[in-house]
C-alpha cells in the first residue's frame, strides 16, 4: 500500500534521534502552555518563529506538533484540579472533572483525560494517515446553511449542562449570547454594544472571559470561603488510580468522542470547541448513570478530552490537505510553514513528501510521548495540589494577569477581568452554572454569521435554512434531542403513577 | 453590580439585585438595539436583530430571577464538603488583589504590579509572610516579564514611572 | 529584620532583570502577535540585522484592535519625538481611521515609506460561467444581488474594491450583495460554489487556483502577478487598482535628521539581497515608496477610502 510506505518512510525521519528530540521539547512546551492560562498553542507557536529559523522544517514541524498535541493534554489538568481550564477545549471537562477531584478522585480523572486523549489523539492520527483527502472534501461540502444547522444542534443538546435549574443556566447562556455581540458586525460593519471605546471594537476576547470567569471567580470564591481557616491537608490529594468500572464506563466515550471530533475538527468553521460540547451532551444521554452528571461522571470526562484531541487531528486535515487554516493554531502553522517558502497543499505531498509524512508520523510518537510523560505525572500533578493553598491561588491569579495583559497590554481587558471576575465569584455563590457562558460566546456569534451568511448568498429566502440534507438531517436531530427527552420522561413516569418532573 | 458576600445571617437571602442587574444589562441591550441602524440589505436579517433578541432575552429573564428572589427560591449554592462561613476580609482582600493592576500597571509595570496581587491573593488565603511573598511574586513577575521580552513579546516597560 | 531583608531583595530583584537593554528601534505593531502587520514588522527588522544595514536590534511592542487605531493612538500618545520608534501601517489603519472616526490620525505620525504590497485577485468557481473581467462587470450590471461576492470584513479593502467595481459597472452600490469571511472559510465556500465569487489577496487564492478548483480571473495591482495566468483589471479596461499596503511611519515630531537616517536606512536595505528574499518567502510585492512620495500617496488614500466608505454605507 502506498501509504503504508510512505508512513514508514515518515517514521524514518520522525524517529531520527534530533526529531525525536524536538518531538519531546514539543511536548513538554506544549504540556506547560496548555496548563497556563490565556496562553495557547497558537501563541507558543508564533512566539517559536523565529527560534526555529535555524532548525530545518521537519524537526520544527515535529516540535509544532507537540505542541499543539501537547496543550490539550495540559489543559485538562488544570480543568481538573483547580477548575481553572486553561485552553477553551477543556470546559467542558472543568464540569465532571473538578467534581471528580473534589470526591478524591482526581487522579482517575488525570488517567482518563490522557488515555482519552492518547486513544482519540490516535485514532485522528490514523483518520488523517488513510482518511485525508476524502475528509478534506466535507469543506466544499459543507455551506453556511449547514454549519448554522450544526450550531442550532449544538445549542439544543447544551441544554443539559445548564445546572440545577432552567432559569439559571439560561441566564448564563444569555450573559454569554451578550457577551457574543460586543464589536464590530463583520457583516456590515456597524458598531455594537462598545459604549464608544475603541478597545471594545474587536469583541471581548474569549481569553479574557475564560480567565476571569473561571480563574478569578474561583479564586475570589476560594479565598472568601476558606482563606482564615488554617490550610489544612487539600482533600484533593492522593486518590484513587482508575478502576476496572472507570475502565468500563470510559472506553465508549473515548470511541464516541474520537468520531464526533474528528471531521468536526476537520471542517473549516468546525473548532475544537463544539465537539465536546456534543460530546458531553451526548455522554450524558447515553450514560447508564446520568445521576452522577454534575457529581462527578466519568464519562463526562473521557468524552470530551478525546473529542478535543481528535479535533486537534482534523484541523490537520484541511491544513495539510488544502492548505486551508480553520482554527487560530492552524493559520500560525500555515504561517510557519509559508515561512519556510512552503505551501501546504497536495503539491507539498508530492514536493517534500519527507516533511508531510515525518510530520503525520510524528504525531503517532508525539502522542506517545505525551502518554508516557503524562500518566507518571498524574501522582505529581495531584501532589502538586499539596503546595500551600495561597502559593497556588496567587499564581494563579499571576498567571491569570499574564494571560490578559499579554496579549494586547490593554487596560481595558483588566477591566474586564476585574468585573467578570466578580460576576464568575457571584454566579459560584449563587451557583450559576458558568460553562453556558462560554457556550454562548462561542456559538452565539458563529450561529449569527452562518446564518447572516446563508441568507446573504440566498437573497433573503429562508429556504434556504434546510436546503441541503446535512441541513435538514442537522435540524431534525436538533428538534428530536430537544423534544424526546421530555416525552419519554413523561412516558416513563406514568405507569408508575407519579407525577412528571420535567428537568429543572 | 453591587456585591454582598460575607451574608452570615440565617434568614433566607433575597439577593433581588442579581436579577435587577441583569434585567439592566437587558435594558441596555434593548437600547442599543434601537441605536444601531438595521441595514439588513439582502439578508433580512439585520445587525441589531440578534441584540434585540438578548435584550429581550435577559429583560425576562432578569424579571424571573427577581420574582425568585422575592419568594426567596434563589438561594446559594448548598456548602458541601466546606463547613467554614464566608469570610468578608478575605474576600475583600482577594478582589484587591484582582484589581490592583487597574491601578499600578501603568505606573509601576508588570513586575511590580504582580508582585502586589501575588502578595495580596497569598494574604487573602491566610498567608502572613509578607516578605516571602513579595519576592516569589517579584520572581514570578519578573521571570513571565522578561521570558516574554525574549520572546519578542512586551508586557510594557519594565517600571514605566522611571521611563 | 529578615522579613526587611527579603523586601528589599524582591526589590533588587526586580530592578536588575530589567537592565539588559541596549538602544534599539522601538517598533510598535497595531495588531496581536502572528498575521499580516506582526510578519511585515518583524521580518523587516529581521532582514535589517541580517543584511547587517541596521544591526542595535529592534523591540517590539504588540498592541492590536480596531484595526490598528488602538496601535496608532497608543504611539501616537507614547513616543512623541522619540528618534528610534516606529510603528508599522498599511491600508487597513487607513481605513480603520476613516471609518472609527479617531481623534488620532496618520497625520499625527511622521510618514516614512510605504514598503510592501499585496494585491487583490478575483476568484470565481472552476465551473462558474464568469471568465473575464467583464464578465463580471456585466453580472454585476445585470443583477448585484445575484452575485454574491465573499470577501474580508466590511469596510476593509475587498469590500471597498468590490464597491470601486461596482461604481466602474454603473451598478448602485449601495445594492452590492458582500459577504463577508474570516480565515479559510471564504476558500471552502468559493471551491464549494457556495458563493458566486471572491476578493481576496491574490496569494491566498494561489493553491486552489493551482489545483483546479476555482479560477482567478483578475489581479487588481498595476502589473500581472508571476505565474497567475490573469490580466490585471488595468488592462481589462477598468481603472481599479487597490492593494494591501504595508510601511512604516515614524514617531510623531521625529527629527528630520533622524527621519532622513531611517529613509536612508530603508533604501540601503531595500537593495539587498536578504530583502529580495524576504520578499519572496512572505508573498509580497515590492512597493517601495519613500519620503515626500509616500505622504502624498496617504493623502490620496484617505480620499478614495472615504468617498468609497460613503458610498458602500459603512460612513455615515
Amino acid at each position: 500500500m502506498d501509504v503504508l510506505s510512505q508512513l514508514i518512510g515518515g517514521f524514518a525521519v520522525a524517529l531520527q534521534p534530533m526529531n525525536l528530540f524536538w518531538a519531546l521539547i514539543g511536548c513538554a512546551l506544549g504540556t506547560a502552555v496548555g496548563v497556563l492560562p490565556g496562553i495557547g498553542p497558537a501563541l507558543t507557536i508564533a512566539l517559536l518563529m523565529p527560534v526555529t529559523a535555524q532548525v530545518a522544517p521537519a524537526s520544527a514541524f515535529i516540535m509544532f506538533a507537540g505542541i499543539l498535541y501537547g496543550a490539550l493534554y495540559g489543559g485538562s489538568t488544570t480543568s481538573i484540579l483547580l477548575n481553572t481550564p486553561g485552553e477553551s477545549g477543556a470546559v467542558m471537562t472543568a464540569l465532571e472533572g473538578n467534581r471528580m477531584a473534589r470526591n478524591g478522585r482526581g487522579a482517575a480523572a488525570l488517567a482518563t483525560a490522557a488515555i482519552g486523549s492518547f486513544v482519540a489523539g490516535t485514532i485522528g492520527t490514523l483518520a488523517l494517515t488513510f482518511l485525508a483527502p476524502a475528509i478534506a472534501e466535507l469543506a466544499f461540502v459543507f455551506g453556511p446553511e449547514d454549519y448554522f444547522a450544526l450550531m442550532v444542534l449544538s445549542f439544543t443538546s447544551v441544554a443539559v449542562v445548564m445546572g440545577r435549574s432552567m432559569v439559571r443556566g439560561f441566564t448564563a447562556l444569555f450573559f454569554g449570547l451578550a457577551l457574543g455581540t460586543i464589536g464590530i458586525d463583520t457583516q456590515t460593519g456597524q458598531t455594537r454594544m462598545v459604549f464608544g471605546t475603541l478597545e471594545l471594537l474587536d469583541g471581548v476576547s474569549f481569553t479574557v472571559v475564560l480567565v476571569s470567569l473561571f480563574a478569578i471567580g474561583e479564586a475570589l470564591y476560594v479565598a472568601s470561603r476558606s482563606g482564615t481557616v488554617p490550610a489544612a491537608i487539600n482533600p484533593l490529594s492522593g486518590g484513587s488510580w482508575m478502576t476496572r468500572q472507570d475502565w468500563a464506563r470510559s472506553w465508549k466515550p473515548w470511541l464516541r468522542g474520537s468520531v464526533i471530533g474528528f471531521p468536526i475538527g476537520a471542517l473549516p468553521a468546525g473548532g475544537t470547541e463544539i465537539p465536546t460540547f456534543l460530546s458531553y451532551a451526548l455522554e450524558r444521554r447515553l450514560s447508564k448513570h446520568p445521576k452522577e452528571f454534575g457529581h462527578g461522571a466519568i464519562e463526562g470526562v473521557a468524552g470530551p478530552e478525546a473529542a478535543n484531541n481528535a479535533a486537534a487531528a482534523g484541523i490537520l486535515v484541511p491544513l495539510l490537505t488544502l492548505g486551508l487554516p480553520s482554527t487560530a493554531t492552524a493559520a500560525v502553522l500555515l504561517a510557519a510553514f509559508q515561512n519556510y517558502g512552503l505551501q501546504p497543499g497536495p503539491m507539498l505531498f508530492a514536493t517534500n513528501p519527507d516533511l508531510l509524512w515525518g510530520l503525520i508520523a510524528s504525531l503517532y510518537i508525539g502522542n506517545l510521548i505525551l502518554l508516557v510523560l503524562n500518566l507518571p505525572l498524574v501522582g505529581i500533578w495531584v501532589r502538586l495540589l499539596l503546595i500551600p493553598r495561597h502559593y497556588i491561588y496567587g499564581g494563579i491569579v499571576v498567571f491569570a494577569l499574564v494571560g490578559v495583559w499579554g496579549l494586547s497590554t490593554s487596560w481595558m481587558d483588566l477591566l474586564l477581568m476585574c468585573g467578570l471576575g466578580l460576576i464568575g465569584y457571584v454566579a459560584r455563590v449563587y451557583d450559576f452554572p458558568i460553562a453556558p457562558v462560554l457556550i454562548g460566546l462561542i456559538l452565539g456569534p458563529q450561529a449569527e454569521i452562518q446564518l447572516r451568511r446563508a441568507l446573504a448568498v440566498s437573497q433573503g429566502d429562508w429556504g434556504v435554512l434546510v436546503s441541503t440534507p446535512i441541513a435538514t438531517t442537522l435540524l431534525s436531530i436538533a428538534f428530536l434531542v430537544l423534544v424526546v427527552p421530555p416525552i419519554l420522561a413523561r412516558l416513563r413516569a406514568r405507569p408508575k403513577a407519579e407525577p412528571a418532573i420535567s428537568a429543572g | 453590580m453591587s456585591v454582598n458576600p460575607g451574608r452570615q445571617d440565617a434568614r433566607k437571602p433575597r439577593p433581588w439585585w442579581l436579577g435587577l442587574g441583569v434585567l439592566a444589562m437587558g435594558a441596555l441591550w434593548l437600547n442599543g438595539a434601537r441605536s444601531i441602524a438595521s441595514t439588513t440589505n439582502y439578508i433580512g436579517v439585520g445587525p441589531a436583530a440578534i441584540i434585540l433578541a438578548v435584550g429581550i432575552g435577559l429583560t425576562v429573564l432578569g424579571v424571573i430571577l427577581i420574582a425568585q428572589a422575592m419568594r426567596g427560591e434563589l438561594v446559594p449554592a448548598p456548602e458541601g464538603e466546606e463547613d467554614t462561613p464566608p469570610s468578608r476580609s478575605a474576600f475583600l482582600l482577594a478582589l484587591a488583589g484582582v484589581s490592583i493592576p487597574l491601578l499600578t500597571i501603568r505606573w509601576l509595570g508588570f513586575p511590580f504590579t504582580a508582585m502586589l496581587a501575588f502578595t495580596l491573593v497569598t494574604h487573602a488565603f491566610g498567608s502572613r509572610r509578607t516578605g516571602l511573598d513579595l519576592m516569589v511574586g517579584a520572581v514570578l513577575g519578573s521571570v513571565a516579564w522578561f521570558g516574554f521580552s525574549r520572546l519578542g513579546i512586551s508586557l510594557g516597560p519594565f517600571l514605566p514611572l522611571i521611563g | 529584620m529578615l522579613r526587611r531583608l527579603m523586601t528589599t531583595g524582591a526589590l533588587a530583584l526586580v530592578l536588575s532583570t530589567g537592565m539588559a537593554a541596549a538602544e534599539p528601534a522601538k517598533v510598535m505593531i497595531p495588531a496581536n502577535p502572528c498575521g499580516g502587520w506582526d510578519g511585515a514588522g518583524r521580518h523587516t527588522m529581521a532582514a535589517f540585522a541580517q543584511s547587517k544595514v541596521f544591526t542595535d536590534g529592534a523591540s517590539f511592542t504588540n498592541k492590536g484592535g480596531a484595526a490598528g487605531t488602538i496601535g496608532l493612538a497608543e504611539f501616537v500618545r507614547t513616543s512623541k519625538g522619540d528618534d528610534n520608534a516606529l510603528l508599522v501601517t498599511g491600508v487597513i489603519m487607513v481605513g480603520g481611521v476613516i471609518t472609527n472616526q479617531t481623534p488620532v490620525s496618520l497625520k499625527d505620525t511622521t510618514p516614512l515609506l510605504r514598503l510592501t504590497n499585496e494585491y487583490n485577485a478575483i476568484a470565481v468557481p472552476a465551473n462558474s460561467p464568469i471568465k473575464t473581467p467583464q464578465d463580471f462587470i456585466a453580472a454585476m450590471k445585470a443583477d448585484p444581488g445575484a452575485l454574491s461576492v465573499g470577501g474580508g470584513s466590511a469596510g476593509g479593502a475587498d469590500h471597498v474594491m468590490l464597491a470601486l467595481l461596482a461604481k466602474h459597472a454603473g451598478a448602485p452600490v449601495a445594492k452590492i450583495n458582500f459577504v463577508s469571511f474570516s480565515g479559510g472559510e471564504i476558500l471552502a465556500a468559493l471551491g464549494g460554489g457556495k458563493i458566486k465569487a471572491a476578493i481576496s489577496g491574490a496569494s491566498e487564492f494561489r493553491q486552489f487556483a493551482e489545483t483546479g478548483r476555482i479560477r482567478i480571473i483578475a489581479v487588481s495591482g498595476p502589473t500581472r502577478v508571476d505565474g497567475l495566468n490573469a490580466p490585471t483589471l488595468k488592462e481589462s479596461g477598468i481603472p481599479v487598482e487597490i492593494g494591501n499596503w504595508r510601511g512604516f511611519v515614524g514617531a510623531p515630531g521625529m527629527s528630520e535628521a533622524a527621519k532622513k537616517t531611517w529613509l536612508e536606512r530603508f533604501a540601503k536595505l531595500h537593495q539587498t539581497p536578504v530583502w529580495k528574499e524576504t520578499l519572496k518567502t512572505q508573498g509580497w510585492e515590492d512597493a517601495y515608496l519613500p519620503g515626500d512620495q509616500f505622504a502624498a500617496f496617504l493623502k490620496a488614500e484617505d480620499a478614495s477610502w472615504s468617498s468609497a466608505l460613503k458610498e458602500v454605507g459603512i460612513l455615515k
